[in-house]
């Protein structure tokens, strides 16, 4: 095998060896993307999961992450989203005021509900308390501590 | 530096370096010289490069979209420009390396054989591909005319119909003056908008259980009837243009959208039922779909008519092997053609595998991969059902087509007229897919940084600062 036919043989399988060289990087790359969004995802004051609701909705288990003010609603552009058409578009606000969060219904068509109990203007909600939605119910849960 | 960067800021340019990206594009850029290298020794039988133009002007263009990129300073996905890249740097090289006379266009005079004519289109591609992916800011004109969309398609096959050209027994051509295109590309992308509008609009309604048909549960059937009628007038237009690849794919897309806007597998279950029973009919009553199942099935009862293409290309396979034969020294051809008339469109995965060999043709597969990965990631981290289900039709658009078409060359599925996107050669098809590869990256931004938040505490560089800015009110 003379020199040229051997440098040509290299320069083939180079090419080819070079494809799964971008393919791995890119694969790492992508690989510590998704590790970071798994990792970044805490620092919530408190979570509202999903008790029961709807079929097709969220499914039970399900929990959103709260801020010190969250709107919730079916507009897109509240924190928190429920596709519901049994939920206003802006339906309610639940934030938390010095040391306990409160609801407050923002005149939905639907109401809001504590525990059964409908909320007129607002109402304190603990932890534990049920939250209800249009046809959703959801529990408001402490974080856990890191 | 400073004084250059200030007067950008002021003039509303706020550049951010993309260096994920950049380092992607030069390894990407190092991989195709290599590749011209060894196609261009072969060739010459010594180290050479011979003309660099074409891979020039290819890499130079990328580089001008990165650059644009890199100027318009919003945070757009980093890894889809590279991959794209890549895969049309390959379409290059292999459209370079085929015969030159497969295809042929004059354009003010000059007649571009096959290699210049796709370096054209890649050009062209990859400029439509960053005017889409930095001038789309708003989802508002795809999402509020649905029907508008709808309409427009329907229109564009009928005209196909009417005025269009037979080109080997497939009615898919519509010329206008010199240019010529196939419009049931731009169709599969107008099929997305409108699904991903009417699903995202509709969905609740979708879920909802009202008819009960044995174990299946069925929403209000009146929700279900304008797609339906949508299906099923791409899906007669397209049989009766003779166009099977389309058809599969429009289908899979359709039921793959429905699945991810319902979250009921019954649909799914129910789309491929009525999928086996029209393939059945469809194999009873038209001879063209009975020979492409015929020759799926097997290639060698007829060698030399009906299953030519798939024995030649199996035949490829065979002299691949598992590393190839390497650029430049397969695909023998008979008399002044290549073996496999098709070679540089629909059989363009056969001349990957024989000189790249397996584990070529699985490395390319890997790119369709990483767009697969990348635009479901866009789509999860959309904030509502449109974008969201946008970004998912326009990533199965590209990735079924590629899986579709590389599992016909390769004899794991009934073999489909459709192009290998961004590999294979022809001008609609190639500006459709950089448009759904720069649509999905438009859909990917995140918007301009916010600028840096004012810091309180003396800096170590503060004096640096101030002089700037006295020197900034002395002027």
């Amino acid at each position: 095998m003379d020199a040229f036919t051997l440098t040509l043989w290299i320069l083939r399988l180079a090419f080819v060896a070079l494809i799964y060289v971008f393919f791995f990087v890119v694969a790492r790359a992508l690989w510590r993307d998704l590790r970071a969004v798994v990792v970044g995802g805490g620092q919530a004051l408190a979570r509202l999961v999903v008790v029961g609701g709807p079929e097709g909705g969220p499914k039970a288990g399900t929990s959103y992450q709260l801020d010190a003010v969250n709107t919730i609603g079916r507009d897109v552009n509240n924190s928190v989203v429920i596709d519901d058409t049994y939920v206003s578009a802006e339906h309610a606000v639940l934030t938390f005021r010095g040391r306990s969060w409160f609801v407050e219904d923002n005149d939905s068509t639907n109401g809001t509900w504590v525990n059964g109990q409908r909320v007129s203007t607002y109402l304190p909600v603990g932890y534990g308390d049920e939250l209800q939605i249009g046809r959703l119910r959801m529990r408001l849960e402490r974080v856990a501590p890191p | 530096m400073i004084a250059v960067q200030r007067g950008l800021w002021r003039a509303g340019i706020r550049p951010r370096l993309r260096l994920r990206e950049l380092g992607l594009l030069l390894l990407a850029g190092l991989t195709l010289a290599v590749g011209w290298a060894s196609l261009q020794s072969f060739r010459a039988g010594e180290l050479d490069m011979a003309d660099l133009t074409l891979l020039a002007v290819y890499l130079a263009t990328v580089a001008g979209v990165h650059v644009v990129l890199v100027v318009s300073g919003r945070r757009i996905d980093q890894v889809l420009l590279p991959t794209a890249g890549l895969l049309g740097g390959v379409s290059l090289l292999l459209m370079e390396r085929l015969p030159q006379n497969l295809a042929a266009q004059s354009f003010g005079g000059t007649l571009l054989p096959l290699g210049p004519l796709q370096t054209l289109w890649l050009v062209v591609g990859f400029v439509v591909l960053g005017a889409v992916a930095v001038l789309v800011r708003s989802d508002g004109w795809l999402r509020r005319y649905k029907y508008t969309w709808a309409a427009l398609g329907i229109g564009l096959l009928l005209l196909v119909f009417i005025f269009g050209e037979s080109v080997g027994g497939q009615r898919l051509t519509l010329r206008i003056g010199p240019v010529a295109g196939q419009p049931s590309e731009l169709l599969k992308v107008i099929l997305v908008v409108f699904l991903a509008g009417y699903l995202a609009e509709n969905r609740a309604l979708l879920t909802m259980t009202s008819t009960t048909i044995g174990p299946l549960r069925l929403p209000p059937l009146a929700y279900l009837l304008p797609m339906l009628a949508m299906w099923g007038i791409a899906l007669a237009v397209v049989i009766i243009q003779r166009d099977l690849g389309a058809a599969l794919l429009f289908f899979l897309v359709f039921l793959a959208l429905l699945y991810v806007a319902t979250r009921r597998a019954s649909f799914v279950l129910l789309g491929l039922l009525l999928f086996v029973a029209g393939g059945a009919v469809l194999y009873q009553f038209f001879p063209h779909v009975r020979v492409r199942v015929d020759i799926w099935l097997n290639p060698f009862a007829d060698p030399l008519g009906a299953g030519y293409q798939i024995v030649r290309a199996l035949y490829a396979y065979g002299r691949g092997g598992i590393i190839g034969t390497g650029l430049g020294a397969g695909l023998p051809q008979v008399g002044q053609v290549p073996a496999i008339p098709a070679i540089h469109t629909d059989f363009v995965f056969a001349a990957l595998a024989e000189e790249m060999g397996m584990l070529g043709g699985l490395a390319v597969l890997g790119l369709y991969l990483v767009i697969a990965e990348r635009g479901l990631r866009i789509a999860a981290s959309t904030t509502d059902d449109f974008r969201a289900l946008l970004a998912v039709g326009l990533t199965l658009v590209v990735v079924i087509q590629a899986a579709v078409i590389a599992g016909g060359n390769l004899r794991v599925v009934p073999l489909t007229g459709i192009t290998l996107p961004l590999v294979s050669y022809g001008g609609s098809s190639l500006l459709v897919n950089c448009g759904i590869i720069g649509l999905l990256m438009a859909l990917s931004d995140r918007g301009v940084e916010p600028p840096p938040l004012r810091d309180s505490r003396p800096s170590r560089f503060g004096w640096l600062r101030r002089r700037a800015a006295a020197r900034g009110a002395a002027r």
